[in-house]
């Protein structure tokens, strides 16, 4: 049996983790915060409620206040679902979202929308906290003081004129990257007003460096579009694709589908530096420097080479990298030549992509796994733009700047110095939703409007048109960029309604207004993808690679994009806070990424402080040793130490200060010194944790694709099986809810536990909190390792709700009866029962309750409480909860299949992690159904029940973890 | 005092000062709400249907759906369905919709709920209003109503007449060609009696 081990505290046997496991709940869970002790809390308790009694609280008054004019198919109480795209890094995601009573609740994705199919993640699910964030920003500034939106179109008109005249000399207009053709209209009409103006268009995490390979490579402006599920080989090269990839959904979603079938699985190659989610999925996983990832391309142009691939030019030796690694992957690419794929990440240099497209040309991929598409209608980010104005602005020669969007005060390169140059402009206006960095250096700060509250349009990449529909009004009266953007341009105001249908009346053409109704209704318009190309390209591209050996004794810094706050524009969100980075189970915080054998000979452990020296820079940063890190690479996460929010503030070490214009992706030659003192990380990673028990199960595909049952396996060691000393209940009438969970499929993206979050009103702790295990989400995402630490043979992550055990442990605990048993199965929650003892979640084998310590909602901001689900409770102090199998929805899908006069069918109800999840790793649906996919799933070979020993008789199932190894390096 | 008595009223007191302390629970009139002596859950910081809000400027927690936005399952490519209208803007002489028993039952339950209460059981105009208010209503039974064509009714329905109010919010379209679909079934009844008289 493997031995697994979820942190390496576990792994060691730290005495730490000893302790803790041994406590069942981490050291401190059960004290508040300044130490106060149990008993002298239940004193306090005590003063607290006769004190309650003299202000005698009274019942609240609550007033009925209706609409005065309904609007027509609106019901109080019953949502709507609204059809709308989200800008999402210059890709389109299409999403479904749900209003309740005119306020949008929750996200859901686009099932007719090409880039989400149904499904979503994290950042799509934060939009509802973005929206309703209360540290948006609510007026105009002008200098730190109140103004009007009209005091600015007054102020606008004179420097209008006055750029009319001098052809806009001097303006400069910083965009964020888009595919909004009302966008690309109303630049070029401002281009054509103010033929001297400079435009730029910046994102921190742009795809530059590819765009250059494949500009190189092949001669064309092109974004590559990758088909994974016509793919029966993977090689990533240093390319997060399942989380960091603007796309990464659909491409989630054709990987997982080329994973289902055991008989003709996928195998995917990843070679990288630090250890993420695609790394953790791979079959085979070599930890390699950032730096070496050329090298690497290199020595298999090499080897393919070498099998008669028409690679021409190409000499080098494979150097320190293992060849066999190298000689069997190629062997594996030649043989599936045109069912393969090879993919490189956005921070490698513009060699590796244009190699990386040769060589996809030459395996005879494109066209099939991967396509081309035009990119020369989209406004993509080029730092070499943001340089030249940084000069112009340095030099003087810029009277206006205006900076839609963006932040690039906190993420332009920190040689540019934008802040200070900035400055110098005369005048400086900045459209955003926070006041932030940039509206620090700005004149004029002006509330920009949330996606959700504005007309807008966008294109995915290499997909379909759609258009931006608002969910509601703006709440704070802000402005979009289009609608910045056509003042600007006309010095007239405009609304956006206007501006994008003036733009789609010329996509649309004839029987306009039918065709723009359904293209709001579908949320696409159907056949507008723009044809798929296939350049060719040049093989010589590979040559120009160069073998640079590894740098001795030098250490690389890799710039990574976070994977909950992203490049820091989601940093205020506390959901996203809060949310475990999906690796390294990191909240509330980002840290230096170090190998094991690199902090031993630093002698740094979790949570030391370090000083990263790079290029001239340095920044204190707090250092997490990640198993799977490549030795000589440190990686870290950008988006942190912002300023711009009450949720932000001070979170982390912002990364930003070391990155240059030359070292977007990789800095090499960094230096790492021990510094005084400690930084407490929360993660959460030990919490919960498994006692060494079998909760994980993986198996290899066979050589014939068949997959050897684990009943061989025989009882779990330790433990013959209970039985049950009473007569246990039966359940003969559906529905009766169950659900599957995928092992196999799991990327470990978060988007369950986000949905989870937004449907199910689950708070955020804070750092302290969860530093005390108090974290609330309902499902959680627990991470396996085995084998070494710097080389773990595998790794695998396993999602965690409430089991929802037949014969539940919890329910027979509870002295008041407020967990019980419902009539299909559930395990439910009474929350008013609660008197918060306790007891079950000590009796709960899975770990899945939550307890509320603290009233976390008393204080809920005015806006927040408008994103909570109305459908259900929100929980007060003293109070378990858990996962509830999203019963307001089953009970929704019920009263809908009644009121219809018809019969539930199969998929009628789906709990928000289930339909989140770009993976379809989670099936849930009645059991008693043999049409169900649920029951199909839980007759598969692979199905297994946590602690199935116990007798608990858990409705949740999981499927093992399937890994397809390439016989020749299983060896 | 002896010690003895001390104690038994000291005991007496701090027996009854709980109840001292939260008021009257029970047995008293008063104008306040009920005293809660658990207030946990009882009101949630959560915006609610049809509840005052104090953030948005008209007081309301519910919001209108931004204009020109459509939802999902809303779309209605079929204008005459909406309408009653034909393209030339003259009311349909006939309901987009085939006359089936689901739509009948339908018809009748929203008619029960919504007109009942001013054109009466029959259609005869003779409802509650009209009884005790004098309020003249309308007698669908009427020739002039039994020859107008269904997409006028329907206008009539949507966009009310006289001291009729709209009823567009509280009654779908499909809901309204129900009941105008009932209303003809009960004139047809009307009339077959006229004529067997």
């Amino acid at each position: 049996v493997t031995e697994y081990w979820r942190s390496l505290g576990e792994l060691e046997g730290a005495p730490e983790f000893e302790a803790a496991r041994h406590r069942e709940f981490p050291e401190g869970a059960a004290d508040t915060p300044d130490g106060i002790s149990r008993r002298t809390m239940l004193g306090l308790m005590g003063a607290t409620l006769s004190l309650s009694g003299l202000t005698a609280c009274r019942r609240p008054v609550e007033k009925i206040v209706p609409y005065v004019q309904a609007p027509e198919d609106m019901l109080p109480g019953i949502p709507l679902r609204y059809a709308t795209t989200m800008p999402f890094r210059g890709n389109a995601l299409g999403l479904l979202v749900v209003s309740n009573d005119g306020r949008p609740t929750k996200v859901e994705g686009n099932e007719l929308h090409p880039t989400t199919q149904g499904a979503s993640n994290v950042w799509a699910q934060n939009a509802i906290y973005d929206l309703y964030d209360p540290d948006r920003s609510r007026v105009v500034l002008q200098g730190g003081a109140e103004k009007t939106w009209k005091d600015f179109v007054t102020a606008w008109t004179p420097i209008y004129d006055a750029h009319v005249a001098d052809g806009g000399t001097g303006l400069a207009i910083v965009c964020e990257p888009s595919i909004s053709p009302t966008e690309v209209r109303l630049l070029d009409l401002l281009k054509r007003r103010f033929p001297e103006a400079r435009m730029v268009t910046w994102a921190p995490l742009g795809d530059e460096s590819r765009q250059a390979g494949l500009r190189a490579a092949t001669g064309a402006e092109v974004e590559p579009m990758h088909h994974l599920d016509q793919a029966r080989v993977i090689f990533a090269l240093d390319a997060d694709f399942l989380q960091h990839d603007p796309g990464a959904i659909r491409l989630t979603r054709d990987y997982a589908a080329g994973r289902r079938d055991p008989h003709a699985m996928n195998r995917l190659y990843v070679a990288e530096s630090t250890l993420t989610t695609t790394g953790i999925a791979a079959d085979h996983r070599l930890a390699l420097p950032s730096g070496r990832i050329a090298a690497l391309t290199l020595a298999l142009a090499t080897e393919l080479g070498k099998l008669g691939l028409a690679v021409s030019g190409v000499a080098g030796g494979v150097g320190d990298i293992d060849a066999k690694w190298v000689a069997a992957v190629a062997k594996d690419l030649k043989a599936n030549a045109g069912k393969s794929v090879i993919l490189a990440g956005a921070q490698q240099p513009p060699e590796v992509h244009a190699a990386v497209a040769a060589l996809n040309a030459a395996l005879g991929n494109v066209g099939k796994t991967v396509l081309y598409a035009d990119a020369r209608g989209s406004r993509r980010s080029r730092v070499a733009d943001l340089a030249a104005l940084a000069a112009d602005l340095k030099s003087g020669n810029v009277k206006t700047l205006v900076v839609l969007g963006g932040n690039p005060a906190y993420d332009a390169p920190a040689d540019l110095d934008f802040a200070t140059v900035a400055a110098k402009a005369t005048n400086r206006i900045r459209l955003g939703l926070r006041v932030d960095e940039t509206s620090g250096v700005a004149d004029w700060h002006l509330p920009a409007a949330h996606f959700l509250e504005s007309w807008g349009d966008a294109r995915a990449i290499g997909g379909p048109l759609s258009v931006v529909q608002p969910l509601i009004e703006p709440l704070f009266a802000g402005h979009s960029t289009i609608e910045l953007l056509a003042l600007l341009e006309s010095g007239k105001e405009t609304p956006g309604y206007d501006l994008v249908r003036d733009t789609w009346k010329l996509v649309l053409g004839s029987d306009f207004e039918r065709r723009w109704e359904r293209t709001l209704h579908d949320g696409v318009l159907a056949g507008s993808e723009p044809q798929a190309l296939t350049p060719p390209a040049d093989p010589s591209a590979i040559a120009k690679l160069a073998a640079g050996k590894a740098a001795a004794g030098g250490l690389e810094l890799v710039f990574q994009p976070s994977s909950v706050v992203y490049d820091g524009s989601y940093a205020n969100s506390a959901w996203l806070q809060e949310l475990p980075e999906p690796v390294s189970k990191l909240t509330w915080d980002n840290a230096a990424l170090m190998s094991k054998t690199d902090a031993d000979g630093l002698g740094l452990r979790d949570g030391d402080l370090a000083t990263l020296a790079v290029g001239g820079r340095t920044l204190t940063a707090a250092v997490l040793v990640l198993p799977g890190q490549a030795v000589g690479s440190v990686a870290i996460a950008l988006g942190y130490g912002r300023s711009g929010g009450r949720v932000a503030d001070g979170v982390g070490f912002n990364a930003y200060v070391l990155r240059t214009t030359n070292t977007l992706g990789i800095a090499s030659g960094l230096t790492v010194s021990k510094t005084a003192g400690t930084h407490v990380l929360a993660v959460t990673h030990e919490h919960w944790s498994a006692e060494g028990r079998d909760l994980v199960r993986e198996e290899d595909v066979g050589a014939h694709g068949d997959t050897h049952g684990h009943e061989a396996e025989g009882e779990p060691e330790g433990h013959a099986a209970l039985v049950s000393p009473w007569t246990e209940r039966t359940y003969e009438h559906g529905p009766q809810w169950a659900m599957t969970i995928d092992l196999n499929s799991c990327t470990g993206c978060n988007a369950c536990v986000i949905a989870c979050q937004s449907e199910n009103n689950i708070p955020s702790v804070g750092k302290d909190q969860v530093t005390r295990g108090r974290e609330m989400h309902w499902i959680r995402i627990d991470r396996y390792f085995s084998g070494r630490p710097e080389a773990p043979e595998s790794i695998v992550f396993q999602p965690v709700p409430c089991m929802h055990c037949e014969n539940a442990p919890c329910e027979q605990v509870c002295p008041v009866a407020a967990t019980v048993h419902g009539e299909s199965g559930l395990n439910e929650m009474v929350y008013n029962r609660c008197i918060g003892t306790r007891y079950c979640s000590n009796n709960c084998p899975y770990k899945v309750r939550r307890f509320n310590f603290y009233n976390f909602t008393k204080d809920t901001p005015e806006t927040l409480q408008m994103a909570y689900n109305p459908d259900v409770t929100v929980r007060a102090r003293g109070v378990m909860e858990k996962c509830t199998y999203c019963v307001q929805r089953l009970a929704r899908a019920e009263r809908d299949a009644k009121l219809g006069n018809r019969a539930m069918q199969d998929g009628d109800a789906k709990t928000a992690c289930q339909q989140s999840c770009p993976a379809q790793a989670i099936e849930f649906g009645d059991m008693l159904d043999p049409k169900s996919r649920v029951a199909a799933a839980k007759l598969s070979p692979r199905r297994y029940d946590l602690l199935g020993e116990l007798n608990t008789k858990p409705r949740t199932s999981y499927l093992s973890r399937l890994r397809n190894p390439n016989p020749e390096l299983s060896a | 005092m002896s010690t003895t008595r001390a104690r038994a009223l000291a005991l007496l007191l701090t027996a009854l000062a709980p109840l001292g302390l939260q008021g009257c629970l029970r047995g008293c009139s008063s104008s306040e709400p009920p005293v809660l002596i658990n207030y946990s859950m009882f009101n949630q910081p959560k915006y609610k249907a049809q509840a005052a809000s104090k953030f948005f400027y008209d007081g309301k927690t519910m919001r209108p759906p931004v204009p020109g936005t459509i939802a999902r399952g809303h779309l209605h490519e079929d204008l005459v369905q909406v309408t009653g209208m034909d393209p030339d803007g003259k009311p349909v002489a006939h309901a987009p919709l085939a006359t089936d028993d689901a739509l009948l039952a339908r018809g009748a339950e929203r008619y029960g709920i919504y007109c009942q209460p001013c054109h009466d059981e029959r259609g005869e105009g003779k409802g509650i209003l009209s009884e005790r208010a004098k309020v003249p209503t309308a007698n669908l039974m009427d020739p002039r109503i039994r020859a107008m064509p269904d997409g006028q009714i329907f206008d009539t329905i949507t966009n009310g007449k006289g001291l009729m109010a709209s009823y567009r919010y509280p009654v779908v379209a499909h809901d309204r060609w129900a009941i105008i679909a009932y209303v003809r079934s009960m004139q047809k009844k009307t009339a077959e009696m006229e004529a067997a008289k």
